[in-house]
């Protein structure tokens, strides 16, 4: 177990599986985005109540499902980055908030989209709404301090610090904010579990679309780091060999 | 101890390392025989640190920044404060604030915490650079003064120091160069 | 070791020398410590004359102007926590005291709390006055602005400690801290409201507290890790 640990944290290592692994993810993701997309874009029926709009669901609960994991994933890796001082960890972290921030500003923006149809306006201080716009400002802050810190180091380290407060803090703004919000305006509190007891040509197309888009996330992660990686290793001799071979 | 080397040498980056201020090292750092990191208590309490900006607030007088720094390891009457102070030549400048003084004077505040302090270890970066010829004299003095009592002392200086006593000398450059 | 005194007494030691030094520090500087309050004073001035004198309108915005400029004003004076000893040298030193960082930086916030947040508290009732706050409300604007104060204190000396090395900070001070306080300007903001309303908000203290129990617990711990990154 520590062997395998002590191995997942050399970048070499893990830029070569993750190599390996791409191809693959690549497969499965195009794939499942076609199946899911037409499938829902084209077959689901359409929403009593809704009509053609539920369909933006498809691509709304995927991308908000993911980057409500961006944060504690980062914290996760803010942490080992503090305990370990593993250099991997910290890579990880660093990818994961643009990330975070892309997928929690689709979510906002797919929900507007949403929204306008339903509410009859671009914009509800809505509870999910809200913590997520939160959530984007959290995003903005911990990428804006690494981009302030010079030192690699030292900005891993207060990242590190400032996602594990924040992931401390995502659950306490979104209980907050749905109490407020409920006393405020329950009239908009739009619920996405009223799809759960929905019969399968409804949900099924939703998993589908939610496998698809968070193989999304784990390639474009992958891709992030592997980057990543070569930047901060480029002086060491595997990434010297790796380079001469890819320009013969 | 006395560290030698060239401008960017890691003069002050080691004397960091070894207080703990500065942890992207490697290698372990031994204090009686235990690495720092097992026993950072027992090792803060004997250690007194002086870096380049000598950690006294310009706002508060003298004996205020003297009273807080020794709060933090071992509280000491006003008594030996006034004592340290005109021992290091500020006497009558203890309640002026700070702001008001030189930089050797403040140089000197800081200097006077090695003598309202317990500790055995003492870390000085640069710690001559602002004084004048006579508190060069008065640093040495106290320097002997610490060695004769079984303390020790890092000191990174370019000058030559002038103890009676044993100077070992670790030059960052590698290369001897004449004093 | 020649000299050992036993670790509690001078723990407490450290953390009252600390927190009276931090006073001393500002009531030598008493513009400084007049800056906050003015600010607090200036910003609820500026929401009748952005939005509308009206009696009816102030009153239904009052609650959330004070926290707002609360927030601001407690925002505005964090810079000075760990700035000045960070520049001359003294959280070196902070650092290096064999005591636990945790009561040296809690002392630090403390006096920060008392010399920003609680004029702001002791202010509130005139702005509320002023903002047209019915009067069953001013105990619960009070109240809650003296437990949610220290929470806005407690999570600013995060941010501040994590910044303080960087040579331009700019806003970026705000726009780390100014989410991580979002909830408590919802709740406490909210009790005010809502006894307006004549609402129970027995809920709302108790969250509120939870949240100053919270930072109380977790803040100067991740406010201490932050300083010696910053150092380093």
């Amino acid at each position: 177990m520590w062997l395998w640990f002590s191995k997942l944290g050399s970048p070499r290592w893990f830029y070569e599986l993750s190599g390996k692994w791409l191809p693959w993810l690549y497969a499965a993701m195009a794939l499942l985005l076609l199946v899911g997309l037409t499938w829902a874009l084209l077959f689901v029926p359409e929403d009593y109540q809704q009509g053609h709009t539920i369909r933006i669901m498809y691509v709304h609960v995927p991308v908000a499902s993911i980057s409500l994991a961006c944060f504690p994933l980062m914290a996760i890796a803010g942490a080992i980055t503090l305990v370990w001082k593993m250099k991997l960890a910290d890579m990880v972290a660093k990818c994961v908030a643009p990330i975070g921030l892309w997928f929690t500003g689709l979510a906002l923006a797919t929900g507007a989209i949403w929204g306008e149809p339903i509410w009859g306006t671009w914009w509800a201080w809505d509870a999910r709404l809200t913590s997520m716009l939160i959530q984007f400002f959290l995003f903005v802050g911990v990428i804006a301090l690494r981009s302030a810190i010079e030192s690699p180091d030292a900005a891993a380290k207060a990242c590190a610090v400032l996602a594990i407060v924040g992931a401390i803090n995502v659950p306490i703004i979104k209980y907050s904010v749905e109490w407020w919000n409920t006393l405020h305006q329950p009239a908009s509190n739009f619920s996405m579990e009223s799809t759960a007891p929905n019969p399968p040509e409804i949900w099924v197309p939703l998993v589908i679309m939610i496998v698809a888009v968070y193989l999304l996330f784990v390639i474009s992660l992958l891709l992030r780091t592997r980057n990543e990686i070569l930047t901060r290793e480029r002086r060491s001799q595997w990434v010297t060999d790796l380079i001469a071979r890819s320009q013969v | 101890m006395q560290v030698l080397g060239s401008n960017g040498s890691g003069k002050t980056t080691l004397l960091r390392i070894i207080c703990g201020l500065n942890d992207s090292y490697e290698g372990d750092i031994l204090w009686r025989g235990i690495p720092v990191t097992a026993q950072r208590e027992t090792f803060l309490a004997a250690l007194l640190y002086i870096g380049h900006r000598v950690g006294v607030n310009r706002i508060l007088t003298p004996r205020e920044n003297l009273r807080w720094s020794a709060s933090l390891h071992t509280p000491v009457d006003d008594l030996r404060i006034e004592a340290a102070l005109a021992r290091v030549g500020l006497k009558a400048f203890e309640d002026v604030p700070c702001r008001n003084l030189s930089a050797g004077q403040n140089q000197r505040v800081s200097l006077a915490r090695l003598l309202i302090s317990p500790a055995t270890l003492w870390i000085l970066d640069e710690p001559f650079t602002t004084l004048d010829v006579y508190g060069v004299r008065e640093l040495e003095l106290l320097l002997a003064e610490h060695i004769a009592g079984g303390g020790s002392a890092l000191v990174t200086t370019h000058h030559r120091l002038n103890v009676p006593c044993a100077v070992e000398r670790l030059n960052l450059d590698g290369v001897e160069q004449p004093l | 070791m020649s000299i050992a005194p036993s670790p509690e007494v001078s723990t407490w030691g450290a953390f009252v020398a600390t927190l009276r030094r931090d006073l001393l520090v500002a009531f030598k500087r008493r513009n400084d410590l007049l800056n906050p309050i003015m600010f607090f004073l200036i910003v609820v001035t500026l929401f009748p004359l952005g939005v509308s004198p009206d009696p009816l309108e102030l009153t239904r915005i009052s609650a959330g102007v004070v926290w707002v400029s609360a927030l601001l004003a407690s925002m505005l004076s964090l810079d000075n926590l760990y700035r000045a000893d960070y520049e001359d040298g003294s959280l070196e030193q902070l650092l290096l005291s064999p005591q636990p960082l945790f009561f040296l930086v809690l002392a630090k916030n403390i006096a920060h709390w008392l010399i920003s947040g609680l004029p702001v508290v002791v202010l509130s009732p005139l702005l509320a006055y002023m903002l047209y706050l019915p009067e069953e409300a001013y105990w619960t604007l009070v109240l809650t602005l003296l437990i949610g104060t220290p929470v806005l204190s407690l999570f600013g000396s995060i941010g501040v400690a994590l910044t303080v090395g960087l040579g331009s900070r700019g806003l970026i001070l705000a726009v780390i801290v100014l989410p991580l306080t979002m909830p408590v300007l919802i709740i406490g903001a909210k009790a005010v409201t809502d006894v307006m309303f004549g609402l129970p908000v027995g809920s709302h203290f108790a969250l509120l507290g939870a949240m100053l129990a919270v930072a109380l617990s977790i803040a100067p711990l991740a406010s201490a890790a932050a300083l010696r990154i910053s150092v380093n």
